[in-house]
């Protein structure tokens, strides 16, 4: 015997409408003694408060618990790399890096490894290192076979929560961080960008200067800005 | 008449702030910082009479603009969308039917078709109360793994608990046998 519960997929609720059976429904009495002026104040407000609130809320974006803004310092880490040796980001120092939390079970992160061999291949001769970490729950031997399929030709690690999180939890997959010879955050990336915007970030990240001294980071933030 | 058009200057401001608030339609189909979700519909009691199968389906939703996996994705390394049941002793799990994937590229896989499931899609579950279960409610419990997607980015696998309640009743009487003929013929 079965049984077939009938189609039980959420759907939104009728909106609540006249339910006096056709009868039209009067709209209630302004009340005596509130002045015509004041609901008139209150319904600007409300709208600005409409108006602003929405596009502050999307200029805000998703909120990180870690500062991972641009040329802000690129938190240092110690993972395991695929042949289990220990390496820190701050062992690639006087090096433009390109940092990517990646994923097996990825697919736009499949697409953008062919791209990172051959920037690898190209722009490596000029300081250029791209770092993979894979945020995955396979084994080191999985992550190892899919690297080797890809042909990956730079270094990939091991990820760990507490690393994802130094970098802003890393919500989504791929996440590409730029990150300058002296180890500055020059620019983010989350999700899939073309191949073009990756090199155009990877130049501007081999050209960045350092920043020396305190006068020179001033004049870098005013820049910024 | 003075009330009046201040009722319509009310209404006219509102308009124009909700009107402004949505001038500015989103570039890509899912908002930046917005994560997927799946959510399943509740599910009716479920009468299941007992030494026999009961067919129950679980009704889930995809946010807009996001995929999952179907339950045979076509590259060994996706993960695919699985309902795990944990059933109460003397409640057996039978087959769990998954729909079919739809073959879909997105944008970032251009040459490579993906099965996936989009929108709503139904799971059904048998369930099958031996003859030894006590009549009764009984709640079942599981989950359902998937792992979530939009068009440049995907999300780490997730799982989405998942329970119905099923009233086990016994077994419906069988069918009558005429009781066995007198073999004595009576003249």
């Amino acid at each position: 015997m079965s049984i077939e519960p009938e189609d039980q997929t959420p759907r939104p609720q009728p909106e609540a409408g006249n339910v006096n059976g056709g009868t039209p429904v009067l709209p209630p009495p302004v009340e005596r003694g509130r002045s015509p002026m004041s609901l008139f104040v209150a319904a600007v407000v409300a709208a600005l408060m409409l108006y602003f609130g929405f596009h502050m809320a999307r200029r805000a974006g998703p909120t990180h618990r870690s500062s991972t803004v641009k040329s802000s310092p690129a938190p240092d880490f110690t993972l395991q790399s695929l042949d289990g040796k220990d390496m820190r980001l701050s062992d690639f120092r006087g090096k433009a890096v390109l940092l990517n939390f990646w994923a097996t079970w990825c697919g736009p992160c499949k697409i953008e490894m062919p791209w990172f061999v051959e920037l690898q291949k190209e722009y490596g001769p000029q300081g250029f290192q791209i770092v993979g970490v894979a945020m995955d729950d396979s084994s080191k031997e999985d992550i190892a076979k899919f690297a080797k399929d890809m042909g990956v030709n730079y270094p990939v690690l091991i990820g760990k929560e507490a690393v994802g999180e130094a970098y802003g939890g890393v919500p989504a997959l791929p996440e590409s961080f730029f990150i300058s010879r002296d180890g500055k955050i020059m620019d983010k990336f989350i999700g899939l960008r073309g191949k073009g915007e990756v090199e155009d970030a990877i130049k501007k990240t081999l050209d960045a200067q350092p920043v020396t001294n305190a006068a020179d980071m001033a004049s870098a933030s005013q820049a910024q800005k | 008449m003075i009330l009046r058009r201040l009722n319509l200057l009310f209404c006219l401001a509102l308009l124009a702030g909700a009107a402004a608030a949505q001038s500015d339609p989103p570039l890509q189909p899912v908002p930046a910082g917005k994560t997927p979700s799946v959510s399943m519909a509740p599910v009716p009691l479920v009468t299941a009479p007992r030494a026999a199968q009961t067919v129950v389906k679980l009704n889930f939703r995809i946010g807009n603009g996001f995929h999952i996996n179907s339950n045979t994705p076509k590259t060994e390394y996706l993960i695919p969308t699985a309902l795990k049941m944990d059933l109460p002793t003397d409640i057996i799990l039978g087959k769990i039917d998954y729909p079919a994937g739809q073959d879909l590229t997105f944008p970032f896989s251009p040459d490579e078709t993906l099965s996936v499931y989009t929108g709503d899609f139904t799971v059904a579950v048998a369930v099958h109360p031996l003859h030894a279960v006590v009549p009764g409610k009984y709640v079942m419990h599981g989950v359902l793994r998937y792992q979530a997607c939009d068009n440049a980015q995907c999300f780490p696998p997730k799982t989405l608990p998942v329970s119905f309640e099923v009233k086990v009743v016994k077994e419906p009487p069988g069918p009558r046998h005429n009781p066995a003929q007198s073999p004595h013929v009576h003249n």
